[in-house]
């Protein structure tokens, strides 16, 4: 763990440059720029407020385009960063075939890369705050740590998913249906107290319920999304009973995560 | 202390392709039924190689295609890892397996120097520090704010090189660099490499099929052949052994496969059958001419149509197409007219001047208006052999042999 650290201490500025060109080359040739980072999430907020409309989703008191433009932001910032992440090695097959680098550098660079899209976005939601006279209280301090946290589950992902990319491109096909089954079991498009209502309160599933909502909530994004929203809409700290399972894993699987890359990379120039 | 050791390095790889899920489960199905299964036998690129390489020493490393010249160096640039051995190297390296593999077309070439730069480990200060230094060699100053990819593919060897060795590392990897951009900039490689070498004292290793290169700037050579060493040590000597090897393999190349090998231009009017080469006046064909012997070269030939006073030529010239001579018969006055149907023509030199090596003839028909009717080159392959003379107080450089005469 140490040696990770100093690892990406010492190669600092090798991070800035990969992380600050991919973010140049993206917008490179393009007229809108900087703006898609924005137009995605405002895109699917309006689809899923028009899928409410039809289906009809209990929110509670906050307002549902508020509120799913919070669960959004974070879930959108984690999509992308796995998917470039785990694209990530192979990406970069030229330089891996070349040039000596510690490789893990180019998994956590991709983690570090849609900060700024992530950091447009709260402008977005400042303004839809204003316009629905929402008022962050103290605990909008946790959304550093918070968006840290999404960092390492997406890091966790990157450095195991880019290391078995470069053997099987079957990764490449299978991880954007992969994340959009973990989308629907995320409260992204509807919110967590509806799950609670239906497991908690309810007992949908009998006895099993508690159960199953422990294993709903060993999802680390379930935790973050939900304390997201707590923390800037709603003015409270996270609940720890709903993050505590996730984390239990992340902090299981990130090493585990970090093994198999190390093992793996000794052979990327030859195989990629 | 050795800056680069290596130590029984072996590199296998895996040949074939990935196996699919078919294969996969067939070959379990073949386990099962106790059948053979399909395996792939590892190739060993590298064989138990050997070496050290001390400080400021410049080291060459030749072979054939396939060696396992650039297996090597990526070992050395820690972008592979061994099968077995260890490699260590002690210091800085900074690879230049290929100029410009990190340079981003879509960037800027200013933009490209700071990542480049970053990629190679040079620090933004220095990179700040030396980057008019590093525009001016590579010549981009009015280019420097245009993506690379609108560069020509000569623009962004320039800039690469210029990067790359601007980094001042203490091990330099070179891998065919020199061979790319125009001449005048080869030439300011070329001295850059050399100030490098002789004052900066730099450890060098190139890998280059550019055998006279590696002859002028190395201190030492190593030749590889089939992932193992034949022979380490002065370049003259082991670039001999690597020219003579090739030399042979050409020969015996062009003995399997007569006149396969020839680029011919050719108007239809004359068909070379075949070129002979004779020893003094013998009538047997041969392949192999001592040096200082006469020789004959026989030319055996079809004409469609009637030629008058035709001009012929015959020259030689190296495996690798450096022209040695040529002799034509334009210089006579009485020549004969080719007459329709088969001809059979000598040409015949006293004293054969040549060096030791093999030998390619080079043969052309023309007509009165100096028309080319008929052109080929490599259309015979012979090797001058060493004779009586004893090959070791030759000297060793150079094609021909001239009779020189002294006065003291």
């Amino acid at each position: 763990m140490i040696n990770v650290l100093k690892n990406i201490y010492d190669y600092r500025e090798l991070m800035m440059a990969l992380a600050w060109k991919s973010i140049i080359v993206r917008y490179k040739q393009s007229y809108l720029g900087i703006a898609w980072a924005v137009i995605k999430p405002i895109i699917m907020t309006m689809i899923f407020m028009l899928v409410r409309s039809f289906v009809g989703i209990e929110t509670g008191d906050t307002p549902y385009p508020v509120l799913t433009f919070a669960a959004l932001m974070p879930w959108i910032f984690f999509q992308e960063t796995t998917s470039d992440g785990v694209a990530s090695v192979v990406n970069n097959s030229t330089l891996i075939r070349k040039i000596y680098f510690p490789r893990v550098i180019l998994p956590i660079t991709a983690a570090m890369t849609k900060l700024m899209d992530l950091g447009i976005n709260f402008l977005i939601l400042a303004a839809m705050m204003t316009f629905y006279q929402i008022v962050p209280s103290i605990h909008i301090l946790w959304v550093p740590l918070i968006v840290v946290y999404i960092m390492l589950i997406a890091l966790c992902i990157n450095m195991a998913g880019s290391a078995v990319y470069v053997y099987y491109r079957d990764v490449g096909a299978a991880l954007p249906a992969l994340l959009s089954l973990l989308m629907y079991a995320t409260p992204v498009i509807y919110p967590l107290t509806l799950v609670e209502k239906t497991l908690l309160v309810n007992k949908a599933a009998g006895g099993w319920s508690d159960f199953f909502f422990n294993l709903y909530t060993m999802n680390p994004l379930v935790g973050v999304i939900d304390a997201f929203q707590k923390a800037i809409l709603q003015g409270k700290s996270p609940d720890f009973s709903i993050v505590w399972p996730g984390a239990l894993v992340i902090l299981v699987l990130l090493p585990i995560s970090y093994k198999i890359f190390k093992k793996a990379e000794n052979y990327f120039a030859d195989v990629i | 202390m050795a800056i680069i050791e290596v130590n029984n390095l072996t590199k296998e790889y895996q040949l074939g392709h990935m196996k699919n899920l078919k294969q996969t489960v067939l070959n379990g199905v073949n386990r099962l039924c106790g059948k053979p299964v399909e395996k792939h036998s590892p190739f060993k690129a590298l064989d138990n190689v050997s070496f050290s390489i001390e400080e400021g020493e410049v080291v060459g490393i030749i072979g054939t295609n396939g060696a396992g010249k650039s297996t090597m160096l990526k070992h050395l640039a820690r972008i592979s890892t061994p099968t077995s051995g260890k490699v260590s190297v002690r210091g800085s390296v900074a690879p230049l397996i290929e100029v410009g593999a990190g340079l981003n077309p879509e960037l800027s070439g200013r933009e490209n120097i700071f990542l480049n730069g970053a990629i190679m480990g040079i620090p933004k200060r220095v990179l700040r520090e030396k980057f008019d230094e590093i525009v001016a060699f590579a010549e981009l100053e009015e280019f420097i704010d245009t993506p690379i990819k609108r560069y020509s593919s000569g623009m962004a060897v320039r800039l690469g090189f210029s990067i790359a060795t601007s980094v001042n590392p203490e091990i330099l990897i070179v891998d065919e660099v020199l061979s790319v951009g125009d001449l005048a900039f080869q030439r300011k490689c070329f001295d850059r490499m050399e100030d490098l070498i002789k004052l900066q004292g730099k450890t060098v290793l190139i890998v280059s099929h550019n055998i006279r290169q590696v002859e002028r700037i190395c201190s030492r050579a190593i030749l590889l052949d089939h992932g193992t060493i034949l022979m380490d040590g002065e370049p003259a000597k082991v670039c001999n052994l690597f020219y003579d090897r090739s030399n042979e393999k050409i020969l015996k190349g062009s003995l399997e496969s007569r006149k396969t090998q020839g680029s011919v231009e050719t108007s239809g009017e004359i068909d070379v059958e075949e070129v002979l080469i004779f020893r003094g006046e013998s009538s047997q064909p041969t392949d192999e001419v001592g040096m200082h012997e006469p020789m004959r070269i026989g030319i055996r030939f079809t004409s469609h149509v009637d030629v008058p006073c035709p001009e012929i030529v015959v020259g030689f010239h190296t495996t690798d197409f450096v022209y040695i001579a040529s002799t034509s018969s334009a210089v006579l006055p009485d020549r004969p007219d080719i007459k329709k149907g088969e001809g059979y023509y000598e040409c015949k030199l006293d004293d054969l001047q040549l060096m030791p090596g093999i030998y390619c003839v080079r043969l052309a028909f023309i007509d009165q208006y100096r028309r080319m009717m008929w052109y080929g080159e490599n259309q015979k392959i012979f090797k001058v052999g060493t004779n009586t003379i004893n090959l070791s107080k030759m000297p060793v450089a150079g094609f021909v042999d001239f009779k020189f005469k002294w006065s003291f």
